[in-house]
């Protein structure tokens, strides 16, 4: 089938995203360029200042430390998920949908609930706790932030790799075996590479979001896991500055951007290499 | 060649459709930026319903058994919407969503005021409009009290554990506390926050000039070096053994004590403190374009029923300016009277005052360096 | 064509080959992944019947909260509406989203690879500034806010997942079968319809899953987006924040997650009883083919 023809299929989303995402984009950009007015209102204007507050060094900190953390959840992810959503493509059974929709049932309760019975669970002097007979300290440090963040995530990172594993092709794996032996072997070099774009959409649907994520931070967090989410929220929930935090985000969005495109590249160098091996 | 969309034209075609989106609002037309007129502002509106009411307000901040009973007495439908801070409640407002009631901080009611939108309102119309606390006929935030009336009040101060810790001073050094350490929240809010290292440091509660705001800002991260976190919740993280220590609201510690009552109330305590005692107030109001404005009167009316007033406190916890409210809420401070907040506190404390955008913005700056 | 997989016994001789017995151990894994994600749901479940307005204490045995909940009108309103925007967010944003995908891994060339990226774009927008951008771009075209809106809101943010998660099975099937199609005969769209879509089946599926999880549990696009009234759950209960959460929430989601399980069970059950010999769901998703 043609280029043109499946060029078609582009259309619909295209106009879409061009009206209800690219309008806003320029909305947002063009708040960024204004000024603070009265109850976060926007005086429109060309003030290209905010862009050299929003370049502060003083945020660099908080935005390694975001995406640590969201690097650190998404590879979680991927080292519990994996595992997940291989056992259950490959040894489910006739259980196999339902195993799947128990991982998504979960998110039928409001994050909101579910982080505070992690609260319940987890706190001092919470369940957890009396079971354990002293208190669990973990509530308050980075690694119930990025629990919390790995809790919220799983399910996008399970979903994609099941998805890509799901009905593959038995014959490819029967000719691994047969040529590689092990089924280490024929994991590495059959199974895995066929999961790769999988494991990348997962991995791309859980450190995105995850970066600008706030509720983590705000819930479970400690003095010092202040994450770019809850500064841009505070711009716009706390100093009503809205154009600032417009600001901050375009650079936020502009180096995530950025770093995508290097990940990705890497990534099919990496596929490349793995086609060759 | 290819028929379809070529990638070029693509191109061309969305980034025009990004340039004219912004071109759009470039040229002036800002959006949030609408305040009323005089004349909408003084409408005359007579107190009897007209329409259903829709109530825009905190979660969980008012009984619903006293909308049912308006419902009941008023044949009228009640709906509530949500938000979750004042800036948030601005935004809908701007964004053209027409409420009824709303509750703004008082804070905010100035500057709504002098927006022109809220709604005048005619005390003749209201009932119960002379058991309200005298101490709100001109407040400073809404001269001649013409546009508001109160809802409750509140103070801010230290909650803390008496279990475990020792030393409480009655100060807001008490937020750095030796035998806490470790175990302190402060509020998650920038107001709240260095608003107390302000008072701390002797300065006026809203304090911005530069070398005082250089101070307080020493002070907070000294602070954060007691910190377990922040947090807006002082019953669960002191409840769950969390915190030891909560710079908290007066109403945090009655809705604590009240999940605790039947194991250990007695272990959460709340003071206020010498240095200065922030007092807030929340406000009920009616936006200029209220749809049913009359409806919202005869609701105003009803909360400031000093018996529905009393019912409201057992629920929220927090005391309101309703004169024969007081033992309601006595009832529920009996162990501690910090937690009262009398005339004298609303008259000594520190109220928070609007800041001007630039003020806004140099506290917020301290905010975000402590907390970066 | 390839065994379905499911008829294969769960642990086959060559899988405890190397040493350990895979299956037990990947099994014990997932066993526990599954702890991890119900153990606060447990909690949740319990908590919904707390004699005491209280998410933290534990103080009797009560079932107030859900008959409070069956008495607050609002309250079910503002659930109905979240599942009605999740489900209408879901099917549009499904086609729409696997429309792009295949139009971006499918039209070879450089097209494909730049839009690849340039959809990524929703996924690292924080949705504060999707939801103040949406907001100020309904107000400038004078459309009042409604449960419309923020389904206008949600598919738009939702696009970009379905795109990735689709692409990420798209990427390695091969083009030879829909090629194999076209020479006996199909016209390109019945290739599509016969033959790609099937395959794709499992990542649409996956697609239409993650994004119903996050239209329904959204705050922050919602409460920009949201008219007066009905409310969507998620802002109400965040809107909470300030004064505490009450336990009627808990009784909510216990409820949901009781009606889904079920409805879950009587997919896979009922045609089962009804005599086929597949799942309901397994046809539903055509996994048995």
């Amino acid at each position: 089938m043609t280029n043109a023809f499946w060029r078609r299929f582009l259309v619909p989303g295209a106009l879409w995203l061009a009206f209800f995402f690219a309008v806003p984009l320029g909305i947002a950009i063009a708040i960024s360029l204004g000024q603070a007015a009265e109850f976060g209102g926007v005086i429109y204007g060309f003030h290209p200042e905010n862009y050299a507050d929003a370049l502060d060094p003083l945020f660099a900190p908080i935005l390694v430390r975001s995406v640590g953390y969201a690097a650190a959840t998404a590879l979680l992810c991927l080292v519990i998920g994996y595992p997940v959503a291989y056992t259950i493509a490959r040894f489910g059974g006739p259980y196999k949908n339902a195993l799947i929709a128990a991982i998504l049932l979960p998110f039928l309760i409001n994050y909101l609930v579910r982080t505070y019975a992690w609260v319940a669970l987890l706190a001092d002097e919470g369940l957890l706790s009396s079971v354990a007979g002293e208190p669990l300290g973990i509530l308050n440090t980075p690694v119930a932030v990025v629990g919390g963040l790995v809790y919220g995530y799983l399910g996008f990172m399970i979903l994609p790799i099941y998805a890509s594993l799901e009905r593959m092709d038995r014959a490819l794996i029967e000719a691994g075996k047969d040529l590689y032996g092990s089924p280490r072997q024929t994991f590495r070099h059959v199974t895995w590479p066929q999961t790769l774009p999988g494991v990348l959409a997962g991995s791309l649907l859980v450190f995105l979001p995850a970066v600008g994520d706030f509720v983590s931070a705000q819930l479970l967090g400690g003095p010092d896991t202040y994450m770019v989410g809850n500064l841009i929220q505070q711009q716009f929930y706390g100093a009503d500055n809205w154009p600032f935090g417009a600001a901050l985000t375009v650079v936020l969005m502009a180096f995530l951007m950025v770093f995508v495109a290097f990940f990705l590249r890497g990534g099919r160098a990496a596929e490349r290499r793995e086609a060759l091996a | 060649m290819e028929n379809g969309i070529g990638r070029r034209e693509f191109l061309r075609g969305s980034a025009g459709l990004v340039l004219g989106g912004s071109t759009l609002l470039s040229a002036g037309c800002g959006v949030g930026q609408e305040t009323g007129s005089e004349e909408a502002v003084k409408k005359v509106v007579p107190a009897k319903v007209d329409g259903d009411l829709l109530v825009f307000n905190w979660t969980e901040y008012m009984d619903p058994k006293l909308i049912t009973s308006f419902e009941d007495r008023y044949k009228v439908k009640v709906r509530t919407a949500n938000f979750d801070s004042m800036p948030s409640m601005m935004a809908k407002l701007r964004s053209g969503n027409a409420y009824d009631v709303i509750f703004p901080t008082a804070d905010y009611v100035n500057r709504l005021v002098q927006a022109n939108m809220l709604l005048e309102l005619d005390r003749d119309k209201l009932r119960n409009a002379e058991t309200i606390y005298s101490f709100f006929d001109d407040p400073w935030y809404d001269g001649k009290s013409a546009h508001t009336v109160p809802y409750a009040m509140y103070t801010t101060g230290i909650a803390w554990r008496d279990d475990k810790v020792e030393g409480i001073s009655g100060s807001w050094n008490d937020l750095m506390n030796e035998s806490a350490k470790g175990k302190v929240f402060m509020l998650d809010d920038f107001q709240e926050g260095i608003g107390q290292a302000n008072l701390l440091n002797g300065f006026d509660l809203n304090a911005t000039d530069p070398a005082e705001l250089a101070k307080t800002k020493e002070t907070l991260e000294q602070q954060k070096e007691f910190l377990r976190g922040y947090s807006t919740n002082a019953a669960p993280q002191l409840l769950s053994g969390a915190a030891w220590i909560h710079h908290a609201w007066n109403g945090d510690i009655i809705n604590t004590r009240n999940q605790a009552k039947n194991k250990n109330p007695e272990l959460y305590k709340f003071e206020t403190c010498k240095e200065g005692i922030p007092v807030g107030s929340d406000c009920m109001a009616i936006p200029v374009n209220a749809k049913s404005p009359g409806t919202a009167l005869l609701f105003l009316d009803w909360i400031l029923d000093p018996v529905n007033a009393s019912q409201n406190i057992q629920y929220h916890g927090y005391p309101m300016p309703i004169e024969g409210s007081e033992d309601s809420f006595a009832e529920l401070a009996a162990d501690d009277p910090a937690i009262e907040v009398s005339v004298e506190d609303l008259e000594g404390g520190s109220q928070f005052k609007e800041l001007s955008v630039a003020e806004r913005k140099a506290w917020d700056r301290v905010w975000t360096e402590v907390k970066a | 064509m390839n065994g379905p997989d499911e008829l294969r016994p769960a642990a086959s001789p060559r899988a405890t080959r190397g040493g350990y017995d895979r299956p037990r151990f990947l099994w014990a894994v997932t066993a526990s992944v599954y702890l991890f994600l119900y153990a606060p749901i447990a909690v949740v479940i319990l908590f919904s019947f707390n004699g005491i307005k209280s998410l933290q204490v534990l103080d009797g045995f009560s079932l107030q909260w859900y008959e409070t909940f069956w008495n607050d009108e609002e309250l079910r309103e503002s659930l109905i509406a979240s599942i009605q925007i999740a489900a209408i967010t879901t099917v549009v944003a499904t086609v729409i989203g696997t429309a792009l995908a295949l139009g971006t891994v499918r039209s070879g060339g450089r097209t494909g690879s730049w839009l690849g990226i340039l959809l990524l774009i929703p996924l690292v927008t924080p949705e504060i500034v999707a939801g103040v951008s949406a907001f100020v771009l309904f107000a400038q075209l004078g459309v009042h806010l409604s449960l419309t809106t923020i389904i206008l809101a949600h598919i738009t943010f939702s696009i970009s997942y379905v795109v990735v998660v689709v692409r990420g099975r798209l990427a390695s099937l091969g083009t030879d079968r829909e090629e194999a199609a076209l020479d006996l005969g199909a016209t390109p769209w019945q290739a599509v319809r016969l033959v790609t879509l099937p395959a794709l089946w499992p990542a649409i599926l996956a697609a239409a899953m993650i994004v119903f999880a996050l239209s329904f549990d959204d705050f922050v696009l919602s409460f920009f987006t949201t008219g007066e009234t009905p409310q969507p759950l998620p802002v109400r209960i965040y809107s909470a924040l300030r004064f505490g959460i009450s336990p009627t929430i808990n009784a909510v989601g216990t409820v949901m997650m009781l009606v889904s399980a079920l409805f879950i069970a009587l997919a896979i059950a009922l045609p089962r009883l009804l005599g086929r010999r597949e799942s309901g769901l397994a046809v539903l998703t055509g996994s048995s083919r």
